[in-house]
C-alpha cells in the first residue's frame, strides 16, 4: 500500500471487470477512428464516382479523348485540362528539381552547421505559405513582370523554338508554371535532403580517401546511393504540383482549350473545377466537373502511392526512420 | 500497488541505471492546460456568438399593424450585372438578412432550378429549355432593375472616347480584327492615333447574362456571329482571356494594357475604366449614361408577357430613338410561384412572408431610389405595377401572402 | 583518366558549390518577394478597424467619392469557426487512428497500412476534398451544401492525415518500458494509453494539431466549393453560408475595387502572421518532443 493513496484498493476481481470493459470500449473507439480514416480514403473515390455517374453514363470513354468543353452542347472532354496540367507541372518540375536538389546538396554537403537549420526552416516556411497568397502575389507582381520584361525577351531570343508564339499578356501557362515551381521546391528539397542525409558516412569517406573533390563525392558516391529517395521526392513534388489550385487559377488565363504555346492562356483540371464549380450555368456540368475531379484524384493517388512505396523501400533499405 | 491516478503521485521504481521509469508528472500542469483550453473555448464562443448575433435582442419593426417576420435569412444568387445594386439593397434592408452570391446569371438560373436559393437573378430570361427544367410549381419572372453593357478598354495613351460599331465589336470578338490600329477602327475614329498593338480580348468564363446581352447584340449586328456563335449565357469564344463575373472582366481589362471587355456601366464608372461609344440603329454614336439607357427602355417599350410566361424574346436592344443606347437590358428575378410547395416542409410561412416583403421593398420607391446613384435605371411606374401584381401572386401552399407595406 | 588535372576538378567542384549555393538564394527570392509585398501593402490597412469592422461596400476612390476601409471581422471569425469545428472532428479521429496504429497494431502490417493511408490522404488535392464534400452533402441535403458545416468537413479531410501521422510518430517516441511498467502495476490498457502514453507524447500531438491548423487556415480551394459566400453579413448559424480569410482573399484579389484589394493584402498579411505563429509554436513543441526522446 502506497502511503499516497487515500483509497483502499479495489479487489482484484473488480479491477479486472472494470478494466476489461474499459479496454473494450476504448478499443471500439479507437477502431472507429481508424475505420473513419480508411473510410475517408475509400469514400473519396466512391462519392466522386457516384456524383459523376450521369457524366460517366452519358459520356463514357469520350470524356477522356474529347478536346472541347462546351456545357451548352453537353460536350465535355478532359484533354485540354490534362494537357494544361501536365504542361504546367512538367515545366514546374524542370525548374524545381535542379533548384530543389541543388539546395538539398548544398544544405547537406557544403553548408556550415550553423546555417543548416535556419535555411531548412525558411524553406519549410516557403511550403507553409498558403497557395492563395502565391496566387495573389503572382497576379499582382509576377504577371506584369512576365508580360513587360521576361516574355518579350523569351519571344525575341527563343521564339525560333516554336514554344513562345503568340502575343504575351503575362496571364499564361508559363507564369502558372513558375508559380507552381515555387510550391514544388520545398517538397523536393525536404525529401532529397532526407535521402542524402541517409547516405552512410562510409560512402563519403571512401570517396574522399581516394582524392575525390566535394562535387565528385556528391555526384559519384552520394547521389547514386540516394537516387531512389530523390526520385520519390521529385514524384511527390509532381503530385503537389498536379493538385495545386488557387495559385494556378489566378494566373493561367482561364481558357478551356489546349494551349498551343507557353504564352497561351490555359486551364488545369484543378483550376477548371475551381473556376467553373460555383458558377455552373448548365446542370449537366456538375457531374462532368466531378468526373474531372475523380480523374485528378486517381492520378494523384497513383503517383503518391508509388512514390511513398518507393520511399518506404528506400528508407527500409537504408535503415532510416521517417525523420 | 494501487491502480489509482497516475497524475500527481504515481509511484516510481528505479531501474538499475538509476533512471525513473514512470516520471512524476509536474504538479499542477494538467489543471493549467485545462484552464487554458477552457479560456480559449470561451473566447471563441464569445467572438463567434457576437458575430452571429446571439447576444442581440431581437429588434422589432415599427411599420404599424404589420409585423414583418424577423430573423429570417434569404439567399439569392446570380447576375453580377446587378450585384452592386443587390449588395446595396441587402445592406440597407434590415427586416431580414439577405445574402446575395454574385456568381453570374447562368449560375443564378441553375441555382433556382436546383432550389438552393430563394431567388435567382439573371439578365438573361429563361430560354424554353431552362423553363422546362424548372420543377413544379414553376417560377415567376419579373424585372427588378435595368442596366446596360458597355465596351471597356485599356489604352494608356488614349484619352478621347473611342467609337465602336456593332460590326467592329463582332469582328474583334470573332478574332478577325486583331490589331488596334486596323483601318476600319481607325476610320471610325479619325481624330485618334490608335496604337500598333494586338487587341487583348477579354470575355466572361462563367455563365453570364451580360454575355447574353452582348452576344445578342453582336448577333443582330453581324451575320457570321449569329450563325456560328449565337446568343446565350455561355459562348464558345474563339479568342480571348476568360474572367469571372463583371468584376473579373473589369479587373482584367483594368490591369492589362491593350485589352477590351464588356461590363455593366456601373462597373466601368465606379472603377474609372474608360468605355467607348456604340453606334445605334440611327447611326449615332452613343456614350452610355443613365439618361440614354432610360430613354432606350422607354422607346423600345417591350410588352411584358405574363409572370409565368415566356420572356425569352423580351428585348430592349437597338432601341429606335436617335439618342438611345443600343445595349440596354432589363435584369430579372426568378422566384417560385409557391415556395411552400417548391421547397417543401422545411420552408416556413414566415420565410415566404419575409421573401415577399423583401421583393416588395426592392420594387418600391424606397428600394428603387438606390438605383440611379449606382447607375441603374429605376423601374417605370408601369413596370412597378406589373411587379407588384406578380409579387402579390406568390402564394404559400395556396394561401395568399400579403406583403407588409414597405417602409 | 578521372584524376588528371586536379586543379580543373577542384575549380569545377567549387563552381558546383557556388551553383548549389545560388539555388538556395534563388529559392529565397520568391519567399522574400511575397513576404515583402504582403508587409508593404497589407501594412497600410493594419489597424484596429481591420479586426472589428465588417466588409466595406466595394469601392474604388475617384472624384468626389471616398471609400471606407472596412475590416475583416467576418472572415476572421469565419476562419476561427471553421478551424474549431474541423479540429473537433479531425483531432479525435487522428489521435484514435494513431493510437490504434501504435498501441494495438504495433509492428504489424496494419500499422504501416494506416500510415500509408494517412500519407496518401495528405497528398489529396485540396480542391478534390472540396468536390468530395460537395458531392457527399448534396446527396443528403442540398440546402446545407454551401455552409460553414460543409466547409469544416472539407477542412477536416485535410487535417486528419496530418494529425494522424504526427501523433503516430509522437506515440512511437514513448519508450515501451513506460507501457510495460504501467501494465505491470495493474493499470488497465486504456488508462495506460490515455493517461500515461498520450500525456508523454503530448508535445508531439500538439505539434500535429498546430501543423494541421496551419494547413487548414490557409486553404481556399476546398472552401470555394463548400462554403458559399456569407461574408457580407455577420455570420449566422453553422448551416448558413460562411466566410473564411483565404477564400475572401480570392474574392478580394480578383475584384477591381481598390478598397477590397487593400483589404485582401491585409488579409494576406494576417494569414502570414498566423502561419508564422503556428510554425514557431509547432517548432517549439517539436523541440520539446525531441528533448523528451532524448530523455531530458
Amino acid at each position: 500500500m502506497s502511503p499516497d493513496n487515500p483509497f483502499p484498493p479495489p479487489t482484484s476481481q473488480t479491477l479486472r471487470r472494470v478494466s476489461k470493459w474499459g479496454d473494450r470500449f476504448f478499443l471500439v473507439l479507437v477502431l472507429l477512428a481508424t475505420a473513419a480514416v480508411v473510410a475517408v480514403m475509400v469514400a473519396l473515390v466512391a462519392v466522386l464516382v457516384y456524383g459523376s455517374r450521369e457524366a460517366i453514363e452519358s459520356l463514357g470513354l469520350s470524356f477522356l479523348y474529347t478536346r472541347t468543353w462546351n456545357p451548352t452542347g453537353n460536350v465535355y472532354g478532359i484533354v485540354p485540362f490534362a494537357v494544361g496540367t501536365l504542361l504546367t507541372s512538367a515545366i514546374a518540375l524542370l525548374i524545381a528539381v535542379p533548384l530543389g536538389l541543388g539546395a538539398a546538396i548544398f544544405l547537406t554537403q557544403q553548408a556550415p552547421g550553423w546555417l543548416r537549420a535556419p535555411v531548412a526552416q525558411l524553406i519549410e516556411l516557403l511550403a507553409a505559405i498558403p497557395s492563395i497568397i502565391y496566387g495573389f502575389w503572382g497576379l499582382i507582381v509576377l504577371v506584369p513582370l512576365m508580360r513587360y520584361d521576361v516574355e518579350p525577351l523569351l519571344s525575341k531570343y527563343l521564339g525560333w523554338t516554336g514554344w513562345f508564339g503568340g502575343n504575351p499578356i503575362g496571364l499564361d501557362v508559363l507564369t502558372a508554371s513558375l508559380v507552381l515551381s515555387v510550391m514544388a521546391i520545398p517538397t523536393v528539397t525536404a525529401i532529397s535532403r532526407d535521402s542524402i542525409a541517409a547516405v552512410p558516412r562510409s560512402q563519403k569517406e571512401a570517396a574522399l580517401s581516394i582524392g575525390a573533390t566535394d562535387w565528385e563525392v556528391t555526384r559519384r558516391a552520394v547521389l547514386p546511393y540516394a537516387r531512389s529517395g530523390i526520385i520519390a521526392g521529385i514524384v511527390l513534388g509532381l503530385g503537389r504540383a498536379l493538385g495545386e489550385t488557387m495559385a494556378v487559377t489566378l494566373v493561367i488565363g482561364n481558357r478551356n482549350a489546349i494551349p498551343t504555346s507557353l504564352f497561351s492562356q490555359g486551364q488545369t483540371i484543378a483550376s477548371l473545377i475551381a473556376n467553373d464549380f460555383f458558377e455552373v450555368a448548365n446542370p449537366t456540368e456538375v457531374p462532368a466537373l466531378l468526373e474531372a475531379g475523380l480523374i485528378l484524384l486517381v492520378i494523384t493517388l497513383v503517383i503518391n502511392i508509388g512514390a511513398r512505396l518507393t520511399l518506404a523501400r528506400f528508407q527500409a533499405g537504408r535503415g532510416v526512420g521517417a525523420e | 500497488m494501487s491502480s489509482g491516478s497516475a497524475g500527481t503521485s504515481a509511484p516510481t521504481t528505479e531501474t538499475p541505471a538509476g533512471q525513473p521509469v514512470i516520471q512524476r508528472q509536474k504538479r499542477g500542469r494538467g489543471p493549467m492546460i485545462a484552464v487554458i483550453a477552457v479560456v480559449i473555448v470561451v473566447i471563441l464562443v464569445v467572438v463567434v456568438g457576437w458575430q452571429a448575433g446571439w447576444f442581440k435582442s431581437s429588434s422589432s419593426s415599427s411599420s404599424g399593424t404589420c409585423v414583418p417576420p424577423s430573423g429570417q435569412t434569404l439567399n439569392g444568387a446570380g447576375s453580377t450585372l446587378v450585384a452592386p445594386l443587390m449588395i446595396a439593397w441587402s445592406l440597407a434592408y434590415s427586416d431580414s438578412t439577405v445574402n446575395y452570391a454574385s456568381v453570374g446569371s447562368g449560375a443564378g438560373i441553375s441555382d433556382i432550378t436546383g432550389k438552393t436559393v430563394d431567388f435567382g437573378a439573371s439578365d438573361a430570361p429563361l430560354n424554353p429549355a431552362q423553363r422546362a427544367d424548372i420543377p413544379s410549381p414553376g417560377v415567376v419572372t419579373f424585372p427588378e432593375s435595368a442596366g446596360a453593357a458597355v465596351p471597356i478598354y485599356n489604352l494608356p495613351g488614349i484619352s478621347t472616347t473611342l467609337k465602336f460599331t456593332g460590326q467592329i465589336l463582332a469582328e474583334i470578338y470573332l478574332g478577325t480584327m486583331t490589331n488596334w490600329n486596323n483601318s476600319v477602327l481607325q476610320g471610325v475614329n479619325p481624330g485618334v492615333t490608335l496604337p500598333n498593338a494586338a487587341i487583348v480580348v477579354v470575355h466572361r468564363s462563367d455563365g453570364s447574362g451580360t454575355t447574353f446581352v452582348w452576344s445578342s447584340f453582336l448577333s443582330l449586328e453581324n451575320a457570321t456571329w449569329a450563325s456560328t456563335l449565337g446568343h446565350a449565357t455561355t459562348i464558345n469564344w474563339p479568342v480571348g482571356v476568360g474572367a469571372k463575373g463583371n468584376s473579373g472582366v473589369t479587373t482584367t481589362v483594368k490591369s492589362t494594357a491593350d485589352a477590351i471587355g464588356y461590363v455593366d456601366i456601373n462597373y466601368a464608372l465606379t472603377n474609372g475604366v474608360a468605355f467607348g461609344a456604340v453606334q445605334n440603329p440611327t447611326g449615332n454614336y452613343i456614350v452610355a449614361n443613365v439618361t440614354n439607357i432610360e430613354s432606350a427602355i422607354k422607346d423600345a417599350n417591350p410588352t411584358f408577357p405574363s409572370a409565368t410566361g415566356d420572356w425569352y424574346n423580351v428585348s430592349v436592344l437597338n432601341a429606335p430613338g436617335a439618342h438611345d443606347y443600343p445595349l440596354a437590358t432589363f435584369t430579372y428575378l426568378f422566384v417560385y410561384k409557391d415556395p411552400g410547395v417548391a421547397y417543401g416542409s422545411s420552408y416556413s410561412q414566415a420565410k415566404a412572408q419575409a421573401l415577399v416583403d423583401f421583393l416588395s421593398w426592392i420594387v418600391s420607391a424606397t428600394g428603387q431610389s438606390y438605383s440611379a446613384p449606382l447607375y441603374y435605371i429605376p423601374l417605370t411606374s408601369a413596370a412597378v405595377t406589373f411587379d407588384q401584381a406578380t409579387i402579390a401572386s406568390i402564394t404559400y401552399n395556396g394561401a395568399t401572402l400579403s406583403a407588409c407595406a414597405p417602409s | 583518366m578521372m584524376f588528371d588535372r586536379p586543379a580543373r576538378r577542384k575549380y569545377f567542384s567549387h563552381g558546383m558549390t557556388i551553383l548549389t549555393g545560388l539555388s538556395i538564394v534563388a529559392i529565397m527570392v520568391p519567399l522574400a518577394a511575397v513576404v515583402y509585398q504582403c508587409v508593404v501593402l497589407g501594412g497600410s490597412v493594419f489597424n484596429l478597424d481591420l479586426f472589428i469592422k465588417g466588409l466595406p461596400y466595394p469601392c474604388t476612390p475617384r472624384q468626389g467619392v471616398t471609400c471606407q476601409q472596412g475590416g475583416l471581422a467576418v472572415p476572421i471569425v469565419g476562419t476561427l469557426e471553421l478551424i474549431a469545428l474541423a479540429a473537433l472532428y479531425s483531432v479525435p479521429i487522428g489521435i484514435g487512428a494513431a493510437i490504434f496504429a501504435v498501441e494495438y497494431a504495433g509492428e504489424r502490417a496494419s500499422a504501416r497500412i494506416i500510415g500509408m493511408v494517412a500519407d496518401v490522404l495528405a497528398g489529396v488535392p485540396s480542391i478534390v476534398a472540396g468536390a468530395f464534400v460537395y458531392a457527399l452533402i448534396i446527396i443528403y441535403d442540398p440546402t446545407i451544401v454551401f455552409s460553414t458545416f460543409s466547409g469544416s468537413i472539407a477542412l477536416s479531410v485535410l487535417m486528419v492525415p496530418i494529425v494522424t501521422r504526427t501523433c503516430e510518430e509522437a506515440l512511437r517516441t514513448v519508450p515501451n518500458s513506460v507501457r510495460e511498467a504501467a501494465l505491470a502495476l495493474g493499470i488497465s490498457r486504456w488508462k495506460t494509453t490515455l493517461r500515461i502514453v498520450l500525456v508523454s507524447a503530448l508535445p508531439g500531438i500538439v505539434t500535429g494539431v498546430l501543423l494541421a491548423v496551419a494547413r487548414a487556415a490557409g486553404e481556399a480551394a476546398p472552401l470555394l466549393l463548400t462554403l458559399g459566400d456569407g461574408c457580407a453579413h455577420p455570420l449566422q448559424g453553422v448551416t448558413q453560408e460562411g466566410c473564411a480569410l483565404p477564400l475572401w482573399i480570392f474574392y478580394g484579389a480578383t475584384s477591381p475595387y481598390q478598397n477590397w484589394i487593400n483589404l485582401a493584402w491585409g488579409a494576406a498579411l494576417l494569414l502570414l502572421l498566423l502561419i508564422l505563429v503556428l510554425s514557431i509554436a509547432s517548432r517549439l513543441t517539436l523541440d520539446r518532443m525531441a528533448r523528451r526522446m532524448r530523455g531530458e
